[in-house]
Formats: C-alpha cells, sequence, structure tokens
C-alpha cells in the first residue's frame, strides 16, 4: 500500500516539473591523461581491457539521468560498480572529468568553491555508508554542525536540532556522543544531520549497509516514512536490490561505471533490458514487485466476469489475498478503464515461480 | 633457490674481501693523522675560520644570527629566571623549589590523575634530595623552551604536510635524514654560527625535535578516519573549518602523543647539548665523563632519568586522558571542578610560600644525598672493577681480539677501495642494484671527504655492537613476544630505556670497561636493545595465530614453531630491528668519541676543542651522516625485498 | 578525575597567570638577601672549569676570593680552547684562569672578543710517562730510542700488535701521532677521553706493575701520588716547539707558561673580579697543595678557602688593596 501511494505521488508530483537533479554524460576517469578517454572509442572497452591499453579507469562512464522532484531515486550496483563515486561526482565531493549535474536547473559542476559550499549548506545534504559522525560532538552538536558551519547563533541551531532529533526519533539520545550509540541509532544521527538544513535533496550513500538486517529493515521503513512526512527528493545508493525495491521509486542499475538500465522496480523485474538485470532481479518475488497491469490478461470465454474490481496499480502480493478468496477473477482497471482479468492460478503461477 | 644463491654470493665476496685484505693489508688505507688535514678539510677549515671571522663583521650575522641567538637566550632566560636562576637583582629565582613543586603537582593533577601527580612529586623531590635542584630546574626550563618553539613550529608544518601532499613530498626527505642523524653531528655546525651557549643548545633542540613533531602531527592528521571529515566536507565546511572543528578535535590524542615524543627527544637533547653550553643535567653528566667519577655520573644520571620518567608519565598521562570524548556525569565533572580549583589554590598559596621562605625558596643543602650515592655507587663500580675484572675486561678483550679487531683490519686496514667494492657487493646482494648505486656514490663522497679510514673504524664499531645488539635483542624480542608475562616484566625496562638520553648510559660502561673502544660498544648495545626487543616482540607477536595452530597441530615443537614459523614469518621485523638497531648504535658510537673509542665521533669532539681541527670535525659529521644514510638505505631496502 | 581538556588548560593558565602576577610582586625572601648581598658592586661572572686536577684548584680559588668580594660567580664546565673561546664570544664565559691552548685564542683576541690577560705563574710541563717501577727496572727505556725495544710489553687488545701509546684527551696539546711515525716507533696512539683516563692508566700500571706508556704533565698531584713519576719522563731528541718541529713531530714537549684569558666584556668593567683575575698569579706548588686537598677528598670549595685563608697576603694583594 505504501509504496503504491508513493509512486502515485512521484510521478504525479514530476508532471509538468523540472527535474530536481540532472545529470548530462558524466564522466569519472582515474588515471594519466582522462580527458582523453571521455566519448572515445576507448571508452567502449571492458575496464580490464582499458586498463592494460591507457592506464586509466573509468569509475563512471556517461551516465545520464533525472530525479523528478520528491522521487527516491535508487542507484543500485556491485561494489566496484562505480556508484559510490557517482554520488561523490553528484555533489562534487570527487570532481567528475565530464559532464553536467544540475540540480534545480543549476550546474554544479561550473559552481565556484564558495557557491558549491553555499550549495552544500542549504540544498542538498548528503548521509555516509559510515556515518561520519565528528567522535568529539555530542549528537546535538553533530546534528547542529552544519547550523554552526552556516554561522547560526547557538540557541537557534539548537533548537532546530531538537526538532530533527524529534523527527527521526532520536529523543533522549541528544546529549549521548556518537561511541555510545548503536550504529542504527547513529546512523539516525546521520539521517537527522542531513535533515537539519532542510536541504532540497538528500543523497544516501549505502545509508544502512553497515547496519545489522534487522535493524537495516527498521531503517528502511524510517526513510520510507520520512519521506513520506518530507517528501524530499532523495537519490539512494545501495548495492541491496531487494532495499533498492523497497525504498526506490525508480532505479538506476550500474555495471562498470555505466548504467545499464533505468526503470520503476517493476519495468526491471517485468522486462530487464540484457541478462546481466534479469540476474539480478531473478531473486526478487515478482509478486512483490508487479503490478496486477503485468498480469491482467483478456477474459476466457468460460471465466466469470463479474469478480471484484482491482486498480491496475496494485502490487500483486496485496491483491493475492483477494483474488484467493473471490474463487472468480478480479477485474483490473486502470483510470477506470478495463485492462482484462487476473485468476487466483495466474497469481499462484506467479508466485510459485512458473510464469 | 635465490635463497641459497644469495648467502653463497655472500660468502664468496666475504672470502674475496678476506683474501684481498690479507694480500693487500695495510695498503691504501687512507689513514690520516688526528693532527693532520687533507685539502679538503683544510678548505673547510677555512671557511669555518671565515664564518668566526665574520661573526663581528658581517651582515647575515649582524642581522640575522645574532639577533635570532639573543632572542632565543632571552626567551630560555626568562624561563631560567621563573623556576631556576636568581631573577633580577634577587638571590632566588620568582618562584622557589616549593613552588615549582606545587605547580608540576597541580599541573598534572589537573591533565590526568592523582596517583602520577603523586609520581610527579616525588621524582621531582628526588632530584632535589640528590643535589640536583638547580640542574634538574635548568634541563626542565631548556626542555620547556625547546619544547615550545618546537611546536610553535611542528605543530603547523605538520598540519600543513598532513594536509598536502606536495608539502610532505618536500618534507620527508628531511624527516627521514632526521631519523637518522646521530645527536653528535647536530652541534658542531650550530655552534659555527650560534657560538656556545642555552642560544645553540636550544636551536641545535629544536632541529632535533621539530622532525618528530612534524612527523606525528602530520601522521595524525593523515590517519583520521575520513568518513566525518568528507561529511563536513559535503555539508559546505570551509577547508579552516574542517580543520578547526573536525580534524583537529579528532587528531588531538594523537598530537598529545607527538608532543610526548617531542618532548623526550628534546629532554634526551638538552642533556648532550651541555657539549656546547646547554644548562643543566648534562653538565654533571659531562664532567662525570671527564673525570671520570662514575658515582657522581650515577647522581646526575639518576636525576635525567627521574626527570625523563616525569616528562614521559605527565604527557602520556594526559595523552591517556583524552581517549574518549565522553564525560562523566555532571556530579563528576563538578566534583572535578572543585578539586581543581582547591589544589589550583593550594599551588597559588605554594608559590607565595616559596617567595616568601627562604627554605621553601632555595632547595635546603641538609637535604642531600648525593654524597652517599656517589660513595655507594663508586663503591659498587670499584668492587666490580677489582672483583669481576676478568670478567668484564676478559669479555672486553675477547670481543676486542676476537671480533674487533679482525673486523677492524678488515674494514679499516684493506685498501679503500677492497673494501668499498665489498660493501657495495653485499649492498648488490641483499637490497639491489639501485641501493648499490646508492651505497657507491655515498661511500665514494666519504673517500672524497679524506676520512675513509676514521669512518671504517666506526662503521667497525657500529657493526660489532649490532651483531651484538641482535643477537640479545633477538632472543629477548621472542621471549618478550611469545610470553605475556615476560612482556609485563620488561616492558617498563623497555620503555624507560627508550626515554633515557643515551648519554647516561656512557657513565656505568666507563667504570666498567674504561676508555676503550669497548665503552661505546657496550654503551651502544644498552642504548638500543629496548628498540630491537620491541620491533622484534611485536613481529613475533604479529604472526598470525592460525599460522602457530597449524604448526602446533601438525606436531612442531616449541622450537620448530619459533624457527620454522615465528622466526620467518616475522624476518621483516627482524631486518626492520636491525636498521633501527644500527642506527640507534651508531648514535652512541660516535658519542663514544668522549670516551676513547675514536673514529669520526672523536674528531667530531677534537673540531670542537681544537679550532685548527674545526674544518675536520665539521667534515667528520657529514662522513658519519653519509655512513648513517649508507647503513640505513641498505638495511631498509634488504628489509624491502623480504 | 577528568573532565574537558578545555576547562583544564583554563584552570592551568590561570594558575600560570597567578604565577606571574606573583612575580611582579617582589617577595620578602629578595628583599633581605638583596642587601646582603651587595652583588652590584661586582656583578655576575661565569668562570671556564676545564676537567683537569690543577684547573680546579685554580679556577675554585679564584671564584671563591670572587665570591668573597661580592660577585656572583657561575662555574661552568666546558671543553678547553675554541668551545670555551666561543663560549666567551657568545658571552656565556669570562675568565678562562689556566690556557694551555698555544696561542689558539688569536683569533678571538684579534676580534675583540677575548682579552688575553698575561700568565698565572704556573709552569706546565707536557710529557710522555711510563710508571716508576719500569724506569726503574728497564732504565734505558727512558731513551726514545730505545722504545721499540719493549714495544711488545706495551700490547694491548686495543693497539692490536703494536705498543699502545695513551694520548691525551682530545682539547689538549698533543703530538703523538707524529712522533710516533717520525720517531718510526712500533706504537699506535689509542685515544683517551679525559686526564681521568690516564690517571686511571698510570696509576694501575704502577700499582700493578704493568706496562704502560701515557701522555700526563705538571703540574699535577699525580706526581704527589705516585713516588717518582716525575723522573719517568721519556726523553725525546730535540727540543725545538717551531711550527716546523711541531708539524715534522721530531720534538719533545717544551716547558710552557700558562696563560689567563678574559672576555672584553670583563676586562673593560671596572669590576672587582678583573682586577682579581689580572693579578692572580701563583707557583705550580701552590696548586699542587690545592689539588692535592682535592684529591684527597676536600671538596674544591674547603680546599680553596684552606689555601686563602692560609695565604692571606697573596690574596690581598690580587684584589689590590
Amino acid at each position: 500500500m505504501v509504496e503504491e501511494q508513493r509512486s502515485a505521488s512521484a510521478s504525479s508530483a514530476s508532471a509538468g516539473r523540472p527535474p530536481a537533479v540532472s545529470v548530462r554524460g558524466l564522466w569519472k576517469v582515474y588515471g594519466p591523461n582522462p580527458l582523453s578517454i571521455v566519448g572515445s572509442p576507448d571508452a567502449t572497452l571492458s575496464r580490464s581491457e582499458l586498463r592494460a591499453k591507457t592506464g586509466c579507469t573509468a569509475a563512471v562512464s556517461d551516465v545520464s539521468f533525472d530525479v523528478a522532484p520528491g522521487e527516491v531515486f535508487v542507484v543500485m550496483g556491485l561494489s566496484g560498480s562505480g556508484k559510490s563515486t557517482l554520488i561523490r561526482c553528484l555533489t562534487r565531493l570527487v570532481e567528475p572529468t565530464a559532464g553536467e549535474v544540475f540540480l534545480d536547473g543549476e550546474d554544479i559542476s561550473k559552481a565556484t568553491p564558495q557557491r558549491l559550499r553555499e550549495l552544500r549548506r542549504q540544498h542538498f545534504s548528503m548521509v555516509f555508508q559510515h556515518f561520519g559522525l565528528l567522535p568529539h560532538r555530542k549528537v546535538i552538536d553533530n546534528i547542529a554542525y552544519p547550523l554552526e558551519i552556516n554561522g547560526m547563533k547557538k540557541a537557534e541551531r539548537h533548537a532546530r536540532a531538537n526538532e530533527v532529533i524529534e523527527l527521526v526519533g532520536l529523543h533522549g539520545y541528544s546529549h549521548a556522543f556518537p561511541e555510545q550509540l548503536s550504529g542504527g541509532m547513529q546512523q539516525r544521527v546521520g539521517l537527522a544531520r542531513a535533515l537539519a538544513v532542510d536541504p532540497q535533496v538528500l543523497f544516501l550513500d549505502e545509508p544502512f549497509s553497515a547496519l545489522d538486517p534487522l535493524i537495516r529493515r527498521d531503517m528502511q521503513q524510517e526513510v520510507i516514512r520520512l519521506h513520506r512526512e518530507l517528501g524530499k527528493t532523495m537519490v539512494f545508493i545501495t548495492h541491496d536490490l531487494s532495499e533498492a525495491v523497497k525504498v526506490g521509486d525508480r532505479i538506476a542499475i550500474m555495471r562498470d561505471g555505466a548504467v545499464v538500465q533505468i526503470g520503476t522496480p517493476e519495468e526491471l523485474v517485468a522486462l530487464p533490458i540484457d541478462d546481466y538485470v534479469a540476474n539480478f532481479v531473478r531473486d526478487i518475488a515478482k509478486s512483490h514487485v508487479l503490478t496486477l497491469k503485468y498480469l491482467a490478461r483478456p477474459a476466457q470465454s468460460d471465466e466469470d466476469m463479474d469478480g471484484p474490481e482491482l486498480a491496475a496499480n496494485m502490487i500483486i502480493r496485496d491483491a493475492a489475498e483477494i483474488i484467493l478468496q473471490t474463487h472468480k477473477p478480479v477485474r483490473v482497471s486502470e483510470n477506470g478503464k478495463f485492462l482484462g482479468i487476473v485468476s487466483s492460478e495466474d497469481v499462484l503461477r506467479l508466485i510459485s515461480g512458473v510464469a | 633457490m635465490t635463497h641459497l644463491k644469495k648467502s653463497h654470493l655472500l660468502i664468496g665476496v666475504g672470502l674475496v674481501w678476506i683474501t684481498l685484505s690479507r694480500i693487500f693489508q695495510g695498503n691504501q688505507t687512507l689513514e690520516l693523522a688526528t693532527s693532520e688535514n687533507t685539502s679538503f678539510t683544510s678548505s673547510v677549515g677555512d671557511a669555518a675560520a671565515s664564518i668566526r671571522g665574520n661573526r663581528t663583521k658581517s651582515a647575515a650575522f649582524i642581522y640575522f644570527f645574532n639577533p635570532i641567538r639573543a632572542a632565543i637566550t632571552g626567551f630560555v632566560e626568562i624561563i631560567r629566571s621563573i623556576i631556576s636562576v636568581p631573577s633580577g637583582n634577587s638571590i632566588i629565582p620568582v618562584i622557589g623549589w616549593f613552588g615549582v613543586v606545587a605547580i608540576v603537582a597541580f599541573t598534572v593533577y589537573a591533565t590526568s590523575r592523582l596517583r602520577t601527580a603523586i609520581l610527579a612529586v616525588s621524582l621531582l623531590l628526588a632530584c632535589g634530595a640528590l643535589g640536583m635542584w638547580q640542574f634538574t630546574m635548568d634541563t626542565l626550563a631548556m626542555t620547556l623552551a625547546s619544547v615550545l618553539l618546537s611546536l610553535l613550529v611542528g605543530i603547523p608544518v605538520g598540519i600543513w604536510a598532513g594536509r598536502s601532499d606536495r608539502v610532505l613530498k618536500i618534507l620527508t626527505p628531511f624527516l627521514d635524514l632526521a631519523q637518522i642523524l646521530p645527536t653528535l653531528v647536530y652541534l658542531a655546525p650550530l655552534a659555527l654560527f650560534f657560538l656556545i651557549g642555552t642560544a645553540s643548545a636550544t636551536i641545535a633542540t629544536m632541529v632535533y625535535s621539530i622532525p618528530i613533531a612534524i612527523r606525528i602531527t602530520a601522521h595524525a592528521i593523515r590517519n583520521l578516519n575520513q568518513s566525518p571529515i568528507e561529511a563536513a566536507l559535503s555539508m559546505g565546511s570551509t577547508p579552516t573549518q574542517t580543520l578547526t572543528k573536525v580534524q583537529l578535535p579528532m587528531a588531538k590524542q594523537m598530537i598529545i602523543l607527538g608532543i610526548n615524543q617531542t618532548v623526550m627527544a628534546a629532554l634526551s637533547f638538552v642533556v648532550i647539548a651541555a657539549l656546547i653550553g646547554a644548562p643543566g643535567l648534562g653538565k654533571p653528566v659531562v664532567d662525570a665523563l671527564i673525570i671520570r667519577n662514575v658515582g657522581q655520573g650515577f647522581v646526575a644520571g639518576f636525576a635525567v632519568v627521574f626527570v625523563a620518567i616525569l616528562l614521559d608519565r605527565s604527557t602520556s598521562a594526559a595523552a591517556k586522558a583524552q581517549e574518549s570524548f565522553i564525560p562523566l556525569t555532571s556530579q563528576q565533572i563538578r566534583r572535578g571542578r572543585i578539586k581543581v580549583g582547591l589544589s589550583g589554590l593550594l599551588a597559588i598559596a605554594s608559590i607565595f610560600a616559596s617567595r616568601s621562605v627562604l627554605s621553601l625558596a632555595v632547595w635546603p643543602g641538609s637535604i642531600n644525598i648525593s654524597q652517599q650515592v656517589e660513595d655507594v655507587t663508586n663503591h659498587a663500580t670499584k668492587w666490580i672493577t677489582t672483583n669481576l675484572y676478568i670478567f668484564t675486561v676478559g669479555f672486553k678483550d675477547f670481543i676486542s681480539n676476537w671480533v674487533l679487531n679482525p673486523l677492524e683490519t678488515l674494514l679499516a686496514f684493506s685498501p679503500w677501495f677492497v673494501t668499498l667494492s665489498a660493501i657495495v657487493f653485499i649492498a648488490a646482494v641483499i637490497g639491489g642494484m639501485r641501493v648499490a648505486m646508492l651505497a657507491t656514490g655515498l661511500l665514494t663522497l666519504i673517500v672524497l671527504s679524506g676520512l675513509w679510514h676514521e669512518a671504517m673504524i666506526t662503521l667497525t664499531q657500529t657493526i660489532v655492537a649490532t651483531l651484538l645488539t641482535m643477537a640479545i635483542g633477538i632472543t629477548l624480542g621472542i621471549w618478550v613476544g611469545r610470553s605475556s608475562s615476560a612482556e609485563k616484566v620488561l616492558r617498563p625496562f623497555l620503555d624507560a630505556g627508550q626515554t633515557l638520553p643515551a648519554f647516561v648510559y656512557l657513565i656505568p660502561m666507563l667504570g666498567l670497561f674504561g676508555p676503550t673502544r669497548f665503552t661505546a660498544i657496550a654503551t651502544g648495545i644498552v642504548y638500543s636493545i629496548p628498540v630491537v626487543v620491541k620491533i622484534v616482540s611485536e613481529g613475533i607477536r604479529s604472526v598470525p595465530i592460525a599460522m602457530i595452530e597449524a604448526a602446533t597441530v601438525a606436531g612442531s615443537t616449541v622450537r620448530q614453531i619459533i624457527t620454522k614459523v615465528q622466526l620467518p614469518a616475522a624476518k621483516r621485523s627482524i631486518l626492520l630491528a636491525t636498521n633501527q638497531g644500527m642506527i640507534f648504535v651508531l648514535a652512541v658510537v660516535v658519542i663514544g668519541g668522549f670516551v676513547g673509542s675514536g673514529g669520526l665521533g672523536y674528531l667530531v669532539i677534537l673540531g670542537g676543542s681544537k679550532p685548527e681541527m674545526q674544518g675536520k670535525g665539521l667534515v667528520a659529521g657529514f662522513a658519519i651522516l653519509l655512513l648513517g644514510v649508507t647503513i640505513d638505505r641498505i638495511a631498509q631496502a634488504s628489509a624491502r625485498r623480504t | 578525575m577528568k573532565f574537558g581538556l578545555k576547562r583544564r588548560i583554563a584552570a592551568v593558565s590561570i594558575i600560570a597567570a597567578g604565577a606571574l602576577v606573583l612575580a611582579g610582586c617582589s617577595s620578602s625572601v629578595n628583599d633581605s638577601a638583596d642587601s646582603a648581598s651587595g652583588a652590584s658592586e661586582c656583578g655576575s661572572w661565569a668562570i671556564a672549569m676545564h676537567a683537569w686536577n690543577g684547573y680546579t684548584a685554580s679556577g675554585q680559588v679564584v671564584a671563591e676570593i670572587a665570591k668573597a668580594n661580592g660577585c656572583t660567580i657561575t662555574q661552568t664546565t666546558l671543553e678547553e680552547a675554541g668551545v670555551t673561546y666561543d663560549a666567551m664570544e657568545a658571552g656565556s664565559i669570562d675568565v678562562v684562569i689556566e690556557d694551555w691552548g698555544g696561542g689558539r685564542w688569536k683569533e678571538w683576541v684579534d676580534r675583540g672578543a677575548i682579552v688575553e690577560v698575561g700568565d698565572n705563574g704556573n709552569v706546565g710541563l707536557i710529557g710522555m710517562y711510563v710508571p716508576p717501577w719500569m724506569a726503574a727496572k728497564y732504565p734505558d727505556i727512558l731513551d726514545s730510542a730505545n722504545l721499540n725495544k719493549y714495544a711488545d710489553m706495551f700490547k694491548t687488545s686495543d693497539s692490536g700488535d703494536k705498543g699502545a701509546w695513551y694520548e691525551g684527551p682530545p682539547g689538549y696539546t698533543t703530538i703523538g701521532e707524529k712522533m710516533i711515525s717520525a720517531n718510526k716507533l712500533n706504537f699506535k696512539a689509542i685515544s683517551t677521553g679525559s686526564e681521568a683516563a690516564l690517571v686511571d692508566v698510570l696509576t694501575k700500571a704502577e700499582a700493578n706493575k704493568t706496562p704502560a706508556l701515557a701522555y700526563f704533565y705538571t703540574p699535577g698531584t699525580l706526581f704527589i701520588k705516585i713516588a717518582g713519576l716525575e723522573q719517568s719522563r721519556v726523553k725525546f731528541p730535540a727540543n725545538d716547539w717551531s711550527d716546523a718541529a711541531k708539524a715534522s713531530g721530531l720534538t719533545d714537549y717544551p716547558e710552557t707558561a700558562l696563560k689567563k684569558l678574559a672576555s672584553k666584556k670583563l676586562m673593560d668593567s671596572n669590576s672587582v673580579f678583573a682586577t682579581i683575575v689580572k693579578n692572580f698569579n701563583w707557583t705550580n706548588a701552590d696548586q699542587n697543595s690545592v689539588s692535592a686537598d682535592i684529591e684527597s677528598g676536600m671538596k674544591p670549595e674547603e680546599a680553596a678557602q684552606k689555601w686563602i685563608d692560609a695565604n692571606p697576603d697573596k690574596v690581598k694583594a690580587w684584589i689590590g688593596s
């Protein structure tokens, strides 16, 4: 249900507005004379071939995408696929070799150091895999840090920090030091710090990879909740596809520095562009991702057409109970338009993996 | 396979060397009488003389060296007049002994713990009881002044080097060199420009300890967890904000440890700097060496040891107090404030008292056990030298006749080109072509300096001392590495051993062995064993447990585990320990010039005394540097290749 | 106990500030001491203390007389010659009371850093000595021409297959190596660090009846301690102390009048200390009597005072009153 509403809100929010983040032809090449690789035929070589030939490594190669305002955009890839470098290029923690990054229409790759600092202080913020908390500061002063460097008075920034502390569920911890907290709590501090400046865009670099599975699940829920409440645009990096599917409106799958496919979870599962992506999404429970639209088919003559009507964008898992209980195929429609029917056999076949 | 070949090659080189040495014995040794100069050393001497002659004339002296000398002397004298020497027209310093004790007690108490404060006070009182109060205060003042000035330079430069790769790259060769350079070598060149006195001593101490401050500060900045720094940048921190709000607070503990190291280096140098007029405990130590009063040397030596422990413990305790950022409860904080406040008031009262009551201002002469300590020590030394004469002199003669003399014959009395080629060959075999070429260059420079023969005498002593050091050090290192109880027993000695100035060790050795080469060698051994044991034991301990378990399960005996598993796995550590050991030994062997070890160290000291020999002394210092770099590079290269 | 570093630093600084404020106030100890010492008349000066027994006697006597006349005297142990001259130029040493340096100071005198104050009355003689038992047993050993005959007896583990020739410490006037080569002696010069080492060598050799050949010099109490040592000096043929003879090594050490040196600052002052240094002059016997007391365990201050008390006229003359 949650996911459903979220994607709906994202797509409606995006309509007619310029993208919050727009990436065009972004490159990051390490090695001698990196610019010569950009756009050259060499760029099509595999990583090892490129390194053997030129001594260069293309960590990010020719990446382009748009992120709509309020969207959660996930970049997914195995380690070494360039996703961490990509997110650092977006914030210029790593200087891109070539390409453009627009935040709210402003090309940050051309921003002066002063302008870049301004953007970092006010327009976007980042959450890190290893939290990046300042060990010598209390929770409240960690959270207030971005406000402090922005010149905010102590009373004012503590007041703001306390608001965010409540928001992320850190009540009662404001005077603790990071090393006194569990990993999950530390990352809550990381999140709170990122939210303190009320940024337009939140970059999250594998925020939960260092956490235990149970805590990770809680934190994913937390992000989903925060997103629902605050509606921030997020660029979320992960190596965990189930996490990507859980939090992402759209997912970009990266391999060897390049984006292989971008799409909604459903699109990726339903229509993987190549074997690499297919392999990736194989272990995803399709019923958790696909909507009834995917199963809808024309009715056969002997089937009842008077079953209940369900929305096409309903996740199959959520619809399963109704379908299996009705003993009749359900009718699937999108915006009042009839798309087809789905029977309990269809659902069972999908869940058992025959389809 | 290659290993076998390597050792065969080395044996081959050795045999050829010995044969050639036998044939050409005594020819082309480049021996030079002590009082003789080569054209090179005399031209350096002329240059030195002209520098001396310009002291009152040239602009460089009038506008640069002399003002610096005056400023630094003034700075040191202010500190001395506070705790050590009479201030102004008074007969006592600003703060009398009681006040100094109170300040030390308070400072240590406020920055660490009561126990450390009690230790510090006891050590200070012990120095007083040894009749060394004034010398101790001078040493503290000199150390304090040098450390303050060193940190003033070292920490900012260290931070810079921590943040800029280019700066680090430029500094690294100098930092490396500073680690190799024996203390003795610093003195003469500085004395040439800053003359003899507190300024020279302070500057020399700074030159010695600044690299340590730089190195550790840069290391502290560089090895921080990068994640908070990246986070701070991502939030738009300016470089200054990142430094002051993130990097420095995080690096604080490490930087305080760096201060500890700087303090210890400065202390050990201040003692040696007595040779160029540094006031303090170095003076009675040098006196004792010159007049060979072992008892007096012990009294002064004990005071140096006490000051070393005092400074080490209080600075490392301050660093330890920084280990956690987590504060205590507010109640504890309040109690802490009350304690500090009260003890602070007590300290102020004590300072007052030390300015109004003569017996609290000047250390009471009646409290002085130096004569007793001196007598007991002299008695013991006499007993040992008369009764254990056979052992001490026997051991000395055995090593001299069977190790030292043959090796000296081989190194110093073969034709120079034979020895040079042999060393280069050995360097090539154990370290590779690059280091062999480097060694050729460095050794050729020594030949050109005209002091080849003396350099080989020094090298002989260094090698012999290193061999003995390694024999003892590896054995102890294995023991300490394998047994945690052995570590517990030896650790305090190893720690203390590393903090003591090399000079102090000369005294008991002089008592045992008299003014001979062997005294320098024995001192070198005692001085360098702690560092060797430390490195070797760490190497042994870092052998993965899985390896040892596997060997144990396979049925190895303890001996087999040591020789077949731990030693080979710790080979790199052992080679590194050898390198460190050699550098430590070299530093001491040259100081041994004082007690009859001859070689380059003797020439350095000679150059200080006899103006006509100053050139030779300076060149000898340079030759020591070349020798040190040669040894270091060969040893490092061979450690790298394993 | 632990609390924030900032607060600790603050606390420490407050104490330091307190100390400095106190430093501003005058203290009762200082006031009472000031009037008693009258330090301003003479001033404070530093005497170099070289580390041989005779020097200690001379230096201590001058120091004690100066202190008795209101001077503040620092006694600083330093290696002789160059190191000390530089210290005088730097202003940290004012007096050398016994200099053997044979004119090495000339450069400093020319530069106006040092003033040569004249002879101190002592006459020095350096030489190579054997223990008296050897001189008695092998009378011809005292002629340098016969040294080679006995060279084997002098071998040690440090001299290898040659005889050991114990040479003076680094700063001393030594031409041993040249004497060895000029006279084709089968000896090797062994550097010793100090007078004490030489004393040790000769004392042990005489006590244990072992051979030794060592550098030594008068005045000094060793000649009192080891009877007959003065007569055990090995004689070398010539006794010409020209530069050429020194360089050739074909000579023996000559008798030398020992000098006093002082800083220009001292000699330009009207201090009574300048007068004392200028007038100080005593014999080898005077020096030996003080050294002997020190040697026998008396503290240098006490030994010096004893001589001062016994020789009021001489002292009076030096003070110039």
